[in-house]
């Protein structure tokens, strides 16, 4: 990446900040953001991860042992909405918070109240979620897609709901807005784009698609809101409405909204493998035009996921073919990974073993998204386990396992500590066994007709649905030990070194010291 | 050929190769440093809305011939 030049400053005198309770509610420093932006989605990520538990617990037989019906399709709603708006997001927001300003040379973000705002709105959006499973009624069950006729008809659970992603979109407009105008606006003299590292590109490419996909979502929402309330019928065909219409403005939003959670992970994977493969990352230009072209990709593919809703066969066609496309850019992405750790001079700290994790699994999660982009198949496999299977290892073994990566490969920058190498393997060989017992099997269930989001099954599904459990379980359970390893870390008295990773390139790793000091880059370096 | 009709017609085709490149996820460093150093952002966003209109309609047009075929 960029060739720095300059020595690492001592920078004991930037420490001074507040302390106490203020200092976190009143923090605009980047580095308190970033850091209540990953405890938040870490406590999210629980949260959903506990529901999940309850999901597999229930699944773990057939018939209907621990949750009713009502309560098992609240659980699966609020599990999808809390991962996706509740963990994903947040947690790589707070990546872009630590390490866009440290990476550009830039001495903070550009908005930094609106940042600390930002952060804010998710505490009563997260309360809203989590409150509405109390509410007469109960949370709302009609799936994380909230589809109508199912969302115009719950109880006050679906208003809390729909208020609450209301919030969460407004957040993330911000930190988007936020995100761009620092990259574009704040970067070290001579960092020009085509000098900044893969992921601060790839969260340029994410904040865009954000800035275009979130206001859609605010829409939809806005008019399921006005017909539950205000008598209109946008999606009530009683009234004149169409409910496939939300289905298509929805999945406008929420097409993009699966690459806004992995190209950042993409970023932070082609940060980690060529720090460990010690080798400049394999076509760096064919990475950012790959990232571009899977961004402007997303846009047209939304209605694949709407194959079974009625749709010409014209139109089948086209979102089959251009989403079948999106292979090409991917494929790309992968193989430069794989070029650049061709003979490099590669070793397999807990990062690379989480980077490498990632894209095995996650080229497993694409090509069942080619299986499920074909029309035929996927008439067969909609709602079915199936597709569970496909977004899991696209999620999971994709965006979670780079997040995973990317806290391993910075905790010792964040805390000045080195986190425990050997638990951090255990952590991953864990997760990926764990993973893979839990989510692989999905694909037998959903290829012989088990239905998504049902609470009991026929017999036939029962010994793959018990091994999936078990493996959730396992997965659930080894989570807990990331948690460990990260309290470890930030206990430790042994400081770590000031650079760990000998192959690092990045502005942070050869411009500031370990930890990075509360205020850094206040005098932008000079990139050459 | 005026000087500068000759710099529009180059800018037009070194656009049109980005663009490309770009849908495509490939494209060689010298060319990018090539194109970040002659091409403004706003040409090259311009290039990709026309190229992705491109690309919808090129899309349209095989689907409309295979349903046809048939």
């Amino acid at each position: 990446m960029a060739a720095v030049h300059g020595d690492v400053h001592g920078h004991g005198h930037d420490d001074h900040h507040p302390t106490g309770i203020m200092r976190w509610v009143t923090t605009t420093n980047h580095k308190d953001i970033g850091t209540m932006y990953l405890w938040f989605s870490l406590t999210m990520f629980f949260t959903g991860g506990f529901l999940a538990m309850g999901i597999r617990a229930e699944l773990f037989q057939p018939g209907i042992q621990i949750l009713e019906p009502e309560l098992f399709n609240s659980f699966t709603t609020l599990h999808g909405l809390i991962m996706v708006f509740g963990a994903i997001m947040p947690a790589f927001v707070g990546f872009a918070n630590w390490q866009v300003p440290m990476m550009i040379g830039a001495p903070d973000m550009a908005f930094a109240r609106m940042n600390n705002w930002s952060f804010w709105l998710l505490i009563p959006a997260a309360l809203l979620l989590i409150s509405s499973f109390f509410v007469p009624g109960g949370a709302a069950a009609g799936g994380w897609t909230f589809y109508p006729p199912l969302s115009t008809q719950g109880g006050l659970g679906v208003d809390m709901m729909l208020f609450a992603v209301h919030i969460l979109g407004a957040s993330s407009i911000m930190g988007s807005i936020n995100i761009i105008t620092t990259i574009l606006n704040m970067r070290a003299p001579g960092m020009t784009l085509m000098k900044m590292p893969l992921f601060v590109w790839t969260w340029l490419i994410t904040a865009y698609l954000l800035v275009l996909a979130m206001p859609v979502l605010a829409g939809v929402v806005t008019m399921l809101i006005t017909d539950r309330h205000f008598d209109t019928s946008f999606f009530n065909a009683a009234g004149g409405g169409d409910p496939v219409l939300f289905q298509h403005i929805f999945w406008f939003f929420g097409h993009p909204e699966v690459y806004i959670m992995i190209l950042p992970a993409f970023g932070i994977v082609s940060e980690i493998i060529p720090t460990f493969s010690r080798k400049p990352l394999f076509g760096y230009s064919s990475m950012v035009y790959a990232t571009a072209s899977i961004a402007i990709l997303s846009c047209i593919v939304w209605a694949h996921h709407m194959f079974t809703a009625g749709m010409p066969t014209v139109g089948q066609l086209f979102f089959m073919y251009a989403t079948m496309l999106i292979a090409v850019p991917t494929g790309v992405k992968v193989f430069n990974w794989t070029a650049t750790m061709w003979r490099g001079a590669m070793s397999f700290e807990t990062p690379m073993l989480f980077a490498i994790g990632f894209i095995f699994l996650f080229v497993i999660g694409g090509f069942s998204g080619v299986i499920c982009a074909i029309v035929p198949i996927d008439i067969q496999v909609q709602d079915t386990y199936y597709v569970i299977a496909h977004f899991h290892y696209v999620l999971v073994s994709g965006a979670l396992f780079a997040l995973f990566g990317g806290a391993y490969y910075w905790l010792p920058k964040w805390t000045g500590h080195m986190y425990d190498e050997t638990l951090g393997k255990l952590h991953f060989w864990l997760s990926m066994i764990f993973f893979n017992m839990a989510f692989f099997v999905q694909h037998f269930l959903g290829l012989a007709g088990m239905p998504r989001r049902i609470p009991d099954y026929a017999l036939q599904f029962a010994d793959f649905n018990m091994i999936s459990s078990l493996g959730a379980f396992g997965f659930g359970l080894t989570q807990l030990l990331f948690v460990y390893i990260v309290i470890k870390c930030i206990r430790s008295k042994e400081p770590a070194p000031e650079k760990p990773w000998e192959g690092a390139t990045t502005l942070e790793w050869t411009h500031l010291p370990t930890p990075a000091p509360y205020h850094s880059f206040e005098t932008p370096p000079v990139v050459k | 050929m005026t000087k500068d009709e000759r710099t529009t017609s180059t800018v037009f085709i070194q656009v049109a190769k980005a663009v490309i490149a770009a849908f495509m996820g490939i494209r060689k460093q010298s060319d990018l440093e090539n194109d970040a150093a002659n091409l403004k952002p706003a040409q090259v966003i311009i290039g990709g809305l026309i190229g992705a209109m491109l690309f919808v309609v090129s899309i349209l047009i095989l689907v409309k011939i295979i349903v046809n075929l048939n």
